[in-house]
């Protein structure tokens, strides 16, 4: 049925964000930590092309797909704003944007989820 | 590995309690700016300085932040003519702590910012948990 799926694609876009929010969380934690590289999640469409049923690999020989948990794979952001002398690459202002538009994308994925629900419970209440 | 916001959580506060530590060095050394040594020739207050370290919290997996160590500024102290302190060496030299008011303050700015990112943090955080909860009002 699709709209389970809507549902479960907006699940998984809300863990992600969560994801992303706890990974923004840490570079500016972490803003003075000498040589601290700021981090950032794959995209997320990378992620959901990604995630699919993988096949185990027994023997070293096996050739496997590329590594299906990238939620958890933090990658170290490129292009960033400034790298001060210690070595640190955090932007302080590139992170809070990034907050930002964490809340705005979180927003609109959880007012989706609860438009569809009205529609299934109108549907279910006729 | 705990829920990703609870983790966000914790990590804003270990940025928190990071900058308050560093804040309270730098109230010590702003304090103690003119105090010098008790009998001549005598040391005065030594700048100290505090350094942060990247930290993997064992329960949350997570990458907070925490103080690695407080240490002291090894500049030399300076010199100042003043015959009548009681710390006065024997040609009247006094020596003065080597906190410069102006690094200080710096310092001081910097951390307040930090603080108050790791707050937004948490206040963003916060607004996420809420629309999540908000799904429940229908």
């Amino acid at each position: 049925m699709e709209p389970i799926y809507l549902l479960s694609l907006a699940s998984r876009k809300s863990g992600w964000l969560a994801a992303r929010q706890a990974t923004v969380a840490s570079n500016i934690s972490n803003v003075n930590t000498p040589g601290y590289r700021a981090k950032d999640l794959a995209a997320f469409s990378e992620v959901l092309n990604k995630t699919q049923m993988s096949l185990a690999s027994t023997n070293v020989g096996h050739i496997t797909p590329d590594n299906p948990d990238a939620v958890d794979e933090a990658k170290s952001a490129t292009g960033n704003w400034e790298v001060t002398e210690t070595g640190n690459s955090v932007g302080l202002e590139e992170e809070l944007m990034k907050a930002n538009t964490i809340s705005g994308d979180y927003e609109l994925t959880t007012n989706i989820v609860k438009s569809f629900h009205t529609m299934l419970m109108s549907v279910v209440k006729e | 590995m705990i829920d990703p916001l609870q983790a966000a959580f914790s990590i804003a506060a270990s940025g928190m309690s990071a900058n308050s530590a560093r804040l309270r060095v730098t109230s010590e050394n702003i304090a103690n700016a003119q105090s010098t040594g008790q009998t001549p020739g005598a040391d005065p207050y030594r700048r100290k300085t505090i350094s942060f370290e990247n930290a993997m919290d064992e329960v949350s997996g997570a990458d907070v932040v925490k103080v690695s160590s407080i240490g002291t500024d090894p500049t030399p102290f300076n010199l100042q003519l003043d015959p009548g302190n009681p710390a006065a060496d024997s040609k009247g030299f006094v020596k003065i702590p080597n906190v410069n008011l102006l690094m200080e303050m710096g310092d001081m700015r910097e951390a307040n910012r930090s603080y108050e990112a790791n707050l937004q943090v948490i206040k963003q955080s916060n607004a996420l948990l809420s629309m999540t909860i908000g799904l429940l009002k229908g």
